[in-house]
């Protein structure tokens, strides 16, 4: 019981500092267009990438100069705490009001909301007690339980304790294990607990926000025969969602129950479905999920032009924050912001996209070629002065 | 891709490659057959979202050349699938069912359509746990047995970080669990173990003395005594753990190793290292 209530709290942490982290992005977005997706819904996923973000901008120096990771909990802790007290004092308030208005939808629509939940809760429990043996836990989980027992970053091999004389860079790059290792040494969690069952779960309801998001958008626009005068007016405008969510809202619970059956069941060892499931805590799970999903949210939303505001600002956050938790991300997110976005900029003749769609596509290209440098014998980051 | 190469196969390395990823299931021929649902019948938005991407999709992932110039710039022979992960499979695919269920004109119609869609799912898919569900024994999410050998081994060893040499699970698990166990086989190691023979220049090499651990323990290839024992000496490994079915522990035994303990399938044997060497963390106080 004292397991559960951990983890619990840990992944109620999670969020909380994932909204604070993403509402100082998307605050007053949406006051002007119609709210198809609680923005603190949003706010919590640019959040999570956001919070990744500013990780790597303040792990980086003190791993590349072979600090202690106690050091490093030393800044970041109280970096995390001045965003949370300022996101507080800015956003307090939408917060209040954003959960106000999922209490009344709960209050209002308890069976639309409980068919939502309960998929999420059967995943939950599935990643968090199920037993998997994965070869590449192996690195990532006793990377972070590495870290916390020699208070170092990357400088010992995960695979066997030896001391290494350089830092492997295909690696370096994606520090989200080493903020699993913060927390492990700040909270004394032990890393198993922490990756396998606290992120997981965090990962797993990040990913269903995302495809709750995506169902929301989906079926504000399908013309239902059923709707009064539908028909017309999809043909009118292809565009037009006059009360169609209102009539059909439980076509997003069921899509999401599709979603979960094709999780379930488009299962080889090597599809993101498999991943999700039963490696939910790795890097490349997160980025063949919910970074790739969340992609393809924005894409749609930025297709409708429901979005506008800071919409590739966002995109951008979440192309870097990917780039840092798995370099898995390095290749797949510029040819998805490149099969996704290329095709729209040619169809809206919106060139002044492009600019902003290279910037997004930069952190990933840049992370490649200091790998292949790096592979080539260009260089080398030793782990102690030479 | 295991077993896959890209220069091996050239412009072949696709398709091996997408057959492999797709094993039994046929999302991708239903993703397919949504997206010519959508060409057919969906409006002008729908084709907005999944047309060109898919377009250019065929164009770039699913274009036979694009592994092959790739792999001149990165090695993408045991990672190309990935990119198979952008084809939105999971927001076509049940799109158009819900879509499907919702837009049925009345709900005898909607009733068919949902059995129909079902039976789709049953008979295209592979679940995920079609050989059960295992639960997890503990918080860890490890074996019971794994712990109680860590725990064996440090309340045995007179070292902070001790030397073991486990069979491949136990291996691979080990340091997730107990960062302070030091491990003599690495992944790499391992895995190559697992597949490939050791030939006599890689038993004879004196750098690598794990080779012939991995050659006599784990692919029971002979190796003489003298040669096993200089093999733990040199990699300075202080337990040996192996599973009670494998037929070298009446040899350890016979070689001076002692056997300390055993679980419930394992036996767990101490080495004396002649010239022991006790791993110390690196002091960086000397740098900052």
């Amino acid at each position: 019981m004292t397991y559960i209530v951990m983890i619990a709290l840990g992944v109620l942490v999670n969020f909380i500092i994932y909204l604070s982290f993403g509402s100082l992005i998307t605050m007053g977005i949406g006051k002007k267009h119609r709210g198809s997706s609680c923005p603190i819904l949003l706010s919590a996923v640019i959040g999570f990438f956001l919070y990744y973000c500013v990780f790597f901008a303040v792990c980086l120096p003190p791993m590349k100069y072979y600090r202690p990771l106690s050091m490093l909990t030393k800044i970041w802790v109280p970096t995390v705490l001045v965003v949370v007290a300022a996101s507080l004092l800015l956003n307090g308030k939408a917060w209040i009001k954003g959960f106000g208005k999922w209490v009344d939808r709960i209050r209002n629509k308890p069976a639309l909301v409980l068919l939502i939940i309960i998929p999420v809760i059967i995943q939950v429990v599935l990643v968090s007690c199920t037993y998997n043996f994965t070869l590449d836990a192996a690195y990532y989980v006793a990377n972070v339980a590495t870290s916390v027992e020699t208070d170092m970053m990357n400088v010992y091999d995960p695979f066997t304790g030896a001391w290494q004389d350089h830092y492997e860079m295909r690696y370096f790059f994606a520090t989200y294990q080493i903020q699993d290792a913060v927390v492990c040494q700040l909270t004394g969690i032990p890393a198993l607990i922490w990756t396998k069952s606290v992120m997981a779960v965090t990962v797993i309801i990040l990913t269903n926000i995302v495809y709750y998001m995506i169902a929301g958008e989906m079926f504000m626009h399908v013309p239902f025969i059923s709707g009064p005068g539908d028909e017309e007016a999809e043909t009118k405008s292809g565009y037009s969602h006059v009360g169609y969510v209102r009539n059909n809202e439980f076509a997003i619970p069921v899509m999401m129950i599709f979603m979960l059956v094709v999780n379930l069941t488009f299962i080889t060892i090597y599809t993101s479905s498999l991943f999700l499931l039963t490696r939910t805590y790795e890097g490349k799970a997160i980025v063949g999920n919910l970074a790739i999903i969340t992609v393809f949210y924005l894409f749609i939303r930025m297709n409708d032009e429901s979005i506008q505001e800071r919409a590739w600002l966002i995109t951008f956050i979440v192309c870097f924050g990917a780039a840092t938790i798995s370099s898995s991300a390095n290749m797949l997110l510029p040819v998805e912001l490149t099969v996704l976005f290329i095709p729209i900029i040619i169809r809206k003749k919106s060139f002044s996209m492009l600019p902003k769609y290279i910037a997004c596509v930069i952190p990933g290209v840049v992370f490649s070629l200091i790998f292949v440098l790096y592979v080539k014998g260009y260089f080398v980051w030793y782990t102690f002065p030479k | 891709m295991q077993g896959l190469n890209v220069t091996e196969k050239g412009i072949g390395y696709l398709w091996a490659c997408l057959t492999a990823y797709t094993g039994a299931c046929a999302y991708l021929m239903l993703y397919v057959a949504a997206l010519v649902y959508i060409c057919v019948f969906g409006s002008r938005r729908e084709k907005e979202i999944f047309i060109p991407c898919s377009v250019f999709l065929i164009l770039t992932v699913y274009n036979p050349i694009a592994p092959v110039i790739l792999n001149r710039f990165f090695d993408v022979n045991s990672e190309y699938y990935r990119f198979f992960w952008i084809t939105p499979v999971i927001v076509l695919v049940p799109y158009l069912f819900t879509r499907l269920i919702f837009t049925a004109r009345d709900s005898k119609a909607k009733s068919v359509v949902t059995v129909l869609i079902l039976c789709i799912c049953l008979v295209s898919g592979n679940f995920v746990y079609r050989n059960g569900i295992q639960l997890a024994t503990n918080i860890y999410k490890m074996p019971d047995e794994l712990m109680q050998i860590s725990a064996i081994i440090h309340e045995d060893s007179e070292a902070e970080y001790p030397k073991a040499f486990l069979e491949y699970e136990y291996n691979m698990q080990m340091r997730q669990y107990d960062p302070k166990m030091q491990l003599t086989v690495d992944r790499e190691d391992y895995l190559n173990a697992v597949s490939t023979p050791y030939t006599e220049e890689m038993l004879e090499d004196e750098t690598h003395p794990q080779y012939r651990l991995l050659a006599f323990l784990v692919r029971l290839q002979p190796i003489d005594r003298e040669a096993f024992l200089d093999a733990l000496e040199s990699s300075k490994t202080d337990y040996v753990v192996i599973n009670k079915s494998n037929p070298r522990n009446t040899f350890l035994l016979s070689a001076g190793l002692k056997k300390i303990a055993e679980t419930e399938h394992h036996n767990v044997f101490r080495y004396e290292v002649k010239e022991p060497y006790d791993f110390e963390l690196v002091d960086y106080t000397v740098v900052y």
